[in-house]
């Protein structure tokens, strides 16, 4: 029996005027992939920065990893940190720390913050390092490596935080396209090894492959979630098929 | 003016017009002083063109520089001198013409100081000029000149000017400025732009994150605080410091008064710079940093500031090199800084552009020296950006 990593219930987000999202649910069991999928605007990447409180929701109750939080009365900054600490976030252009090595971007959240002991937090940080290809990149500074080889380390930090689980968003779309491959395989890697990841994307090949579960986000709202084979196999929605067919034959 | 040595050598004098005395000017409830003697120890406010701030040095009190003999009666005044020692004919003018009673003429010094007209060398003036001062002292019109005005008789009689040491010559000059040039630059200049510098460092990261705050009441303080220092000239500031903050019972020294003025000059210049270096940093710097876990002060001071620091060090360096060049206005407020120095070798001799131009040399030494360090640390700080 698996336990739930990450269980949210009628999360609403606004800026503005501007609704974003309008009471989203939906639960990621311990060791499973979910990817969300859906065009621009339809909520996807802030349903993911909610999960990690960069973008702190109006409303709804979002358990990440050992924390829960119910967002539509006052959350304090320690119960934020708290509960930021469960997730390791990967972001689309990486925001490495420009001015630190690839060794230094990723021991700094487990030596800085986290105090754990040095040599053990830098050995674990060097095994990731491997993990990713990039063991013998680690003195190098960030502006010196491929973007691919940016995001690999992008995804070696939000690991080395230890994660109960790990927020991806859009982790290909600034990449050239000849690079996109080299981060995925890492991303399917990370699933095989069964951590738990929730991936928004644009890649439904990867999508189909890696996930566990989709879902499937349209006008702020999960339209259709499941297993790839139906959510992308076999949509039940009309306008899941109408965006699956747009990206699967934009011409 | 007052006939000198060094005087005689530039212009041809007549005969003293006028012979006045040195007198000691204190407090009018100042008891304390009887004759020369008693100066010793206190402090005397004397302008360096006159030779009346060698006599209250030689007998033992600390001077104070001054600008003129209205505002050493200020600084007595305020109680930031104990004495100005003068010729007896300003003096007597400067009570005549204010009628101020604050202050007394305490005793005299013996010495005695002869004033004439001064012409071009070789101008052919003098045995007419002589001849006519001849004639108004004998008919007694200069000493009703004298009562008129002096409300004294200071007309007195032909007297040779006392015969002094020859003057340097203009290299000879130079040579023996650098030295105390450079006292003033390594005691007063440096220091003021290090010290200034540094609390304007802090003064204005606190102003800069004021501003950037989500807080409206810190943001317009901070608004207001860069308002008033960009607004207002660095010499009123100065002023306002030293000169205005007296009669409201606040009284600082000079060179307090100067790092006060100038570090918070700087501090609301340095913000500026500081708040658009941290603004330049992308958002999603201050995100990742979250994401790891740190907080608001962490991110500031592990991520954010090292890579602002990069981006304000330029303009930064501006400023500092400004600040040196602005120390100069200090020697208004009675530091003894680098101009200060020139200014007070330069007043006797008239050797203005000598003196002058050796100071600009020593600040154009200093900041040569800056701009090489400033060279450096970019290098360092560029280590990490793609070129």
């Amino acid at each position: 029996m698996t336990e739930n990593r990450v269980m949210a219930e009628g999360v609403h987000k606004a800026f503005g005027d501007n609704e974003v999202l309008k009471g989203v649910s939906f639960n990621v069991p311990q060791g499973t992939a979910t990817t969300i999928i859906g065009p621009s605007g339809s909520g996807k990447t802030t349903l993911l920065r909610a999960l990690n409180a960069l973008d702190v929701p109006d409303a709804g109750v979002i358990r990440v990893g050992d924390v829960e939080l119910d967002f539509s009365k006052p959350v304090s900054k320690d119960q934020l940190r708290r509960y930021r600490a469960q997730g390791g976030f990967v972001f689309q252009s990486h925001n490495l720390f420009p001015h630190k090595t690839v060794f230094q971007n990723v021991t700094e959240g487990p030596i800085v913050v986290q105090k754990r002991a040095k040599e053990e937090a830098e050995a674990e940080a060097l095994e990731l390092l491997s993990q990713v290809g990039l063991a013998e990149k680690r003195d190098q500074y960030p502006y010196q490596l491929s973007g691919g080889q940016q995001q690999r380390v992008g995804i070696a930090r939000a690991l080395a935080l230890k994660p109960k689980v790990v927020l991806f968003d859009e982790p290909t779309s600034a990449l050239d396209p000849e690079l996109v491959g080299e981060v995925l395989s890492v991303i399917r890697d990370l699933a095989l090894e069964g951590w738990t990841l929730i991936i928004v994307t644009h890649e439904i090949q990867f999508a189909k492959q890696v996930s566990d579960q989709v879902l499937f986000t349209d006008q702020g709202v999960i339209l259709e979630k499941g297993p790839p084979a139906e959510v992308i196999g076999d949509p039940k929605e009309e306008r899941t098929r109408q965006f699956l067919d747009r990206i699967l034959n934009p011409l | 003016m007052t006939i000198n040595a060094e005087r005689k050598e530039k212009y041809d004098l007549s005969e003293p017009y006028s012979v006045g005395e040195g007198v000691i000017v204190t407090r009018a409830d100042d008891n304390s002083v009887k004759s020369l003697d008693d100066i010793k120890g206190k402090v005397a406010g004397e302008t360096a063109t006159s030779n009346w701030a060698q006599v209250a040095r030689d007998h033992g009190a600390r001077v104070e520089a001054v600008e003129g003999f209205t505002q050493a009666i200020k600084l007595l005044n305020q109680g930031r001198v104990d004495l100005v020692i003068n010729d007896s004919i300003a003096v007597y003018a400067y009570l005549a013409e204010t009628g101020d009673t604050s202050v007394k003429i305490a005793t005299t010094t013996g010495e005695k100081s002869e004033q004439g007209f001064a012409t071009r060398k070789n101008s052919g003036l003098l045995p007419d000029l002589n001849k006519a001062l001849d004639e108004l002292r004998a008919d007694g019109k200069l000493a009703d000149i004298s009562q008129k005005y002096l409300k004294a008789n200071a007309s007195g009689g032909p007297e040779a000017g006392q015969a002094q040491h020859a003057p340097l010559s203009t290299w000879q000059l130079i040579l023996d400025s650098l030295g105390p040039l450079a006292k003033g630059a390594i005691t007063k200049t440096i220091p003021l732009t290090v010290i200034s510098f540094l609390i304007g460092l802090v003064i204005a990261l606190a102003v800069a994150l004021a501003r950037l705050s989500s807080n409206m009441v810190l943001t317009n303080v901070a608004r207001f605080y860069f308002s008033v220092i960009r607004g207002t000239p660095l010499l009123v500031q100065l002023f306002i410091v030293f000169y205005a903050l007296p009669e409201l019972g606040v009284k600082i020294d000079p060179f307090p008064a100067a790092i006060i003025a100038f570090s918070l000059n700087v501090g609301g210049y340095a913000a500026e710079i500081i708040r658009s270096a941290i603004q330049s940093i992308p958002k999603g710097q201050w995100e990742a940093a979250e994401t790891i876990g740190l907080n608001y002060v962490g991110a500031l001071r592990r991520i954010i500031l090292p890579q602002a620091t990069r981006v304000a060090v330029p303009p930064l360096s501006n400023t500092l090199i400004s600040l040196v060049k602005d120390t100069s206005l200090a020697s208004t407020i009675l530091v003894t800084e680098l101009l200060r120095q020139a200014q007070i070798i330069a007043a006797p001799t008239f050797e203005f552009f000598a003196l002058y131009g050796t100071a600009a040399v020593y600040y154009w030494v200093i900041c040569l020296v800056l701009s090489f360090g400033q060279g450096r640390i970019e290098r360092r700080l560029e280590r990490y950006v793609a070129r």
